[in-house]
């Protein structure tokens, strides 16, 4: 019995001493030989990390995802001769969850923010996004520039940790802000009436005005922030951020991401393959 | 002997009433919050008939997985639940304080907790350690469609199997304390009588104790059973495409908010009633038995 307790307890102590080890290898920063590009080359698969956002990001009918990030996620993938494997993961969580290795890279529409690239390393951008706001025509009547809106009795929705909600904080401070997992959720709550706008990246705001044309409305003719959308990959990897950011200059070159960028954003040509 | 179930005039008026109050409550959300209902096309995320061929809509893939997820979870949390159980009547300080020290741990926890602290921590640096990933990659393609079928798809299965422990570790707890409950409540007398027959302690516990503890506790093991159903929901939250996370991802995408959620609701309660009816019947054939 007493050995039994011995055993156990080294075997204990191997455990630990050994995931301490590792830890401490798993520490030190990427040479060439084991960056990010050569470990997926390695593993034929390129893990990208996402969320649902339409439409960059979504299930079509048979649980494939399609949108403007898969487009090009999958079209990184097949330079780099690579399978590509979509990792939908909460937006709130998607930091640590690259971080902790669940995927290789964020393509999410990811906008490149200095508090977020203190954590991780950013490509040069692919794509620009900006915010907009869509609001409820009862409530929001007659409003029609962001001071409007920036007043202690309004209140807006926006999706957890995205830059919709800190542009909402920052624009209309006085305004109550209260936050949603995914957007569907702050639009299903302006639709009901329990909060005055949703502020989201453009188009979703114009479509969703055009699909709920009798109870929403666009207060701005124009997106009132303008930000860059980058790839986000762990940090210290220059050998990854290097092909990142010349593949984005071929491409964009090419104007091969503006031809899909009018597809999911100019047309709505993509909406048969959802509903 | 069994009363036969007569239809008695109230049985209507409540039928009526139920209806009228459904019916109510569709037309509130229909008319005065402007809700559009689309029903028709919910179908479609349930069953497609995409080339000729049927095949598992977005949600009935994440029931699929509920289904994997809720049986292997009650499995094995039967079985570290009644070793540890084992553990907790133990005449050894030692294991008496491992099996303590695991069921208040985790059942002082909130569950939402614990699959934050075993997908982030925990389960990734013990995945690193065993290689699993690399070793489910280089497996043979039929190695990998078995896991597929058991499991999830080979790009999911980390991801699986850390929600699968983090179930697994929170049902056990109280699967533990249903078998220590069970244990202890069998007579001292009974202890007594095996050891008098020259028993050794463990042909005791097989022999003699576990039967009859194990058909006191069925019908709370049972319950168990049904709430891990309910307990699998929270996996969602690490991304595990299970019923609940798939309803959440069609909405993003699709923004049928009520149909979804109505749909999910009827689909988890399709589940744990059934089950439930099952344990009603086990329990019936039980006390016949007895």
């Amino acid at each position: 019995m007493r050995r039994n307790h011995i055993v156990i307890a080294i075997m204990m102590i191997t455990v630990l001493v050994l995931l301490v080890v590792r830890e401490a290898t798993a520490q030190t920063a990427p040479l060439a030989g084991e960056s990010m590009l050569e470990q997926v080359m390695k593993r034929g698969t390129l893990r990208v990390g996402m969320s649902t956002f339409v439409p960059w990001a979504m299930q079509d009918k048979s649980g494939n995802f399609v949108g403007f990030e898969i487009d090009v996620a999958s079209r990184l993938a097949k330079e780099i001769g690579v399978k590509t494997e979509f990792i939908p993961t909460k937006w709130s969580g998607i930091i640590p969850a690259l971080l902790t290795g669940k995927f290789d890279i964020i393509i999410g529409g990811m906008g490149i923010r200095p508090e977020r690239n203190l954590k991780v390393n950013f490509s040069i951008p692919y794509d620009h996004t900006g915010m907009s706001i869509v609001a409820h025509k009862k409530l929001a009547a007659g409003f029609k520039k962001i001071a409007d809106f920036n007043r202690a009795n309004v209140s807006i929705a926006a999706r957890t940790g995205t830059t919709a909600a800190a542009a909402a904080q920052q624009w209309m401070p006085k305004a109550k802000l209260r936050l949603f997992d995914d957007e569907s959720q702050a639009i299903q709550e302006l639709l009901l009436g329990r909060v005055h706008a949703v502020v989201a990246s453009a188009p979703l705001p114009a479509f969703q005005a055009i699909a709920n044309q009798d109870k929403l409305f666009l207060p701005l003719q124009e997106d009132f922030t303008r930000e860059p959308i980058g790839f986000a990959i762990r940090k210290g990897d220059s050998d990854s951020l290097n092909f990142l950011d010349n593949w984005i200059r071929v491409v964009e070159a090419e104007g091969w991401l503006k031809e899909r960028k009018h597809y999911w954003f100019g047309t709505k040509e993509w909406e048969k393959l959802i509903k | 002997m069994k009363n036969k179930i007569r239809f008695t005039p109230l049985d209507a008026v409540l039928i009526v009433l139920m209806l009228a109050a459904v019916l109510f409550l569709v037309r509130r959300i229909g008319v005065e919050m402007n809700y559009r209902w689309q029903w028709p096309v919910m179908l479609q995320y349930l069953v497609r008939t995409g080339g000729g061929a049927w095949a598992a809509g977005s949600l009935a893939q994440g029931f699929l997985t509920t289904v994997k997820l809720s049986f292997w979870a009650t499995a094995l949390a039967t079985l570290l639940g009644t070793i540890m159980g084992l553990m907790r009547v133990s005449h050894s300080l030692f294991y008496r304080l491992v099996a303590g020290s695991y069921v208040e741990l985790v059942r002082n926890l909130p569950p939402l907790v614990l699959v934050f602290i075993v997908y982030f921590f925990i389960g990734d640096r013990i995945m690193a350690l065993l290689g699993m990933e690399a070793l489910i990659r280089s497996a043979s393609p039929e190695t990998q469609a078995a896991l597929n079928f058991l499991f999830a798809s080979p790009a999911r299965l980390s991801g699986f199997f850390a929600g699968l422990a983090t179930l697994v570790l929170y049902e056990a707890a109280y699967i533990t304390e249903i078998v220590r409950a069970g244990i202890q409540s069998i007579e001292q007398g009974q202890w007594e009588a095996a050891h008098a027959l020259g028993l050794s302690r463990w042909q005791q516990l097989r022999c003699v104790i576990l039967p009859q503890a194990l058909q006191r506790v069925l019908p709370t093991l049972a319950g168990q059973l049904i709430s891990t159903i309910k307990d699998s929901a929270i996996v969602s939250v690490i991304s595990i495409p299970e019923l609940t996370f798939q309803g959440l991802e069609l909405m993003s995408a699709t923004y049928l908010t009520f149909e979804i959620w109505i749909t999910i609701t009827a689909l988890y309660f399709l589940l744990t009633f059934t089950v439930s009816m099952g344990v009603r019947r086990l329990e019936g054939a039980m006390q016949t038995k007895s």
